[in-house]
């Protein structure tokens, strides 16, 4: 398995706050991660330095086995908020386009590429709606699709579905599992929600705040689809939450 | 079928109006001289007189075409120094005097200014509504650049875009609808302060006629005036601006 992702020995304040202390941490091709922990844990701050919006203040991070600085291929790394930010004066296929206007693709491929990612999150016949005349599982799918469109390698997520009800939720997990089996794409995934993190992730990354270090790293071997009623998944969960 | 009769009830309700406005005008009318108050009557034949006169449309083309180079020259200078002061804090806290400074100027000020600045003439009008639709514009576009909302400039940035297209892509869908009631408003005073120019500095337009017709105490004319410009805001404000603002902004939520 190639890394995709690589920090060694990063560190991050602000303000002579230390958030992030001395984080080595290497994520490898098509895995699934999440980073859990308690909020002022530094989780999304880790997931801001890796897509570039941070940068660290010391330590080294390789991005598909390129220093950060010299890494250029920016359009593969793709970054859904915990807000679905949808511009509400775009349709919903508008707001999928946004994240094809800062590429070299033709018209028509874009155009292309906008019906597949609509398509994949199951929102084809909304195309033409306004974002608020939808729900919020369908505005969390409509965000989803413009991080894909691009096509990114590697999907960083900050808690993108800690605002939506369990039964949504749940059902953006599946989704999420199934575009992934699809492309093969790498996950990075902040959450402060232990089952989420069981659900979804090949590993576990457990920070511990003041300064946010890495208290300990899972890898969890259960087989999907996993439900976190089974006595399996449940049982892990409640391992998992004691180290939180 | 509910909505139908809803446009029913409203246009009959607004027919009535009229009505009780004629009867009471008329009324009134009956009562005192016509160098006062001409009647309906009288006011028709006024209008019909100022459609065959010849000069009625050179006369609206002159002041409207006056109104409109002020409007843009106020909105594009305007939305510049609203995007400016929007972009940099500094720059609209030490500016912000200036601006109340500016709305504390009356019209009538900036006209007297013009006068003696640019004589009779086309600037005069133009110069004077432009520094009463200027600071308009300017305080809306002002605001408007405050309200961007942050995420949204942070989504660009994850996007990787650059700061024009950050500008184009999120500030200015943001902004357009401050714009667009800043305008509105400016337009609105503008064309009225416009009337108050062209009556003092000018020596065509619908002011000029106006006043001409004030000093040789034709009342009815200026009556005749008054009704045309009337209807003639409304039907902008109906035929022009409801629509464009219906249709830019169409993705807000109908409350």
């Amino acid at each position: 398995m190639s890394l995709a992702i690589e920090l060694q020995d990063v560190s991050k304040a602000f303000a002579g706050q230390r958030v992030l202390e001395n984080i080595s941490l290497t994520i490898g091709q098509g895995e699934i991660v999440a980073l859990l922990g308690a909020s002022g844990g530094g989780k999304s701050t880790l997931l801001n330095l890796i897509s570039g919006l941070l940068s660290a203040d010391s330590g080294q991070i390789t991005l598909q086995g390129l220093p950060a600085r010299q890494f250029t291929g920016w359009q593969q790394i793709g970054y859904l908020f915990q807000e679905d930010r949808l511009l509400p004066w775009r349709t919903v296929e508008q707001n999928v386009h946004f994240g094809l206007e800062n590429s070299a693709l033709s018209a028509a491929e874009r155009q292309r590429r906008v019906s597949d990612a609509l398509a994949l999150v199951g929102l084809a016949s909304f195309a033409r709606h306004w974002p608020h005349q939808l729900s919020g599982g369908m505005r969390s799918r409509v965000a989803l699709a413009r991080s894909l469109v691009a096509e990114p390698q590697v999907l960083l997520m900050d808690e993108p579905f800690s605002r939506l009800d369990p039964h949504t939720r749940s059902s953006m997990h599946n989704e999420l599992l199934r575009i992934q089996q699809l492309t093969g794409m790498t996950i990075v995934l902040v959450t402060h929600d232990v089952e989420e993190a069981v659900v979804l992730a090949d590993r576990v990354v457990v920070l511990k705040p003041h300064p946010g270090r890495i208290h300990l790293q899972a890898p969890l071997h259960l087989p999907r689809p996993r439900i976190a009623t089974t006595p399996v998944v449940n049982e892990q969960i409640r391992l998992l939450r004691l180290e939180v | 079928m509910k909505h139908f009769s809803h446009v029913l009830s409203v246009i009959a309700q607004r027919l009535i109006l009229l009505a009780i406005f004629l009867v009471i005008w008329w009324q009134a009318a009956q009562h005192l001289p016509p160098f006062v108050l001409p009647g309906p009557a009288a006011t028709w034949q006024a209008l019909i007189r100022l459609w065959h006169s010849g000069t009625l449309v050179q006369d609206v083309g002159i002041t409207f075409s006056r109104v409109l180079s002020g409007f843009l020259l106020a909105a594009v200078i305007g939305t510049l120094a609203g995007l400016l002061l929007g972009a940099s804090q500094r720059l609209a806290h030490f500016c912000e005097p200036l601006l109340a400074v500016f709305n504390t100027v009356s019209s009538a000020i900036w006209a007297i200014f013009a006068i003696i600045w640019f004589g009779i003439s086309d600037a005069t009008t133009i110069f004077v509504v432009f520094m009463t639709a200027m600071p308009l514009i300017l305080t809306n576009v002002w605001q408007g650049a405050q309200n961007v909302d942050a995420q949204f400039v942070e989504l660009a940035r994850s996007f990787r875009m650059s700061r024009w297209q950050t500008l184009r892509k999120i500030y200015l869908p943001t902004i357009l609808p401050y714009f667009f009631s800043g305008a509105r408003l400016a337009f609105g005073f503008g064309w009225r302060v416009s009337l108050v120019a062209e009556t003092l500095g000018s020596s065509d337009g619908i002011g000029y006629r106006l006043r001409q017709a004030g000093d040789l105490v034709q009342t009815s004319q200026v009556f005749a005036w008054t009704l045309l410009l009337i209807s003639l805001m409304l039907l902008l404000e109906g035929g022009v601006l409801k629509p464009l603002e219906r249709h830019l902004f169409r993705w807000k939520k109908r409350s």
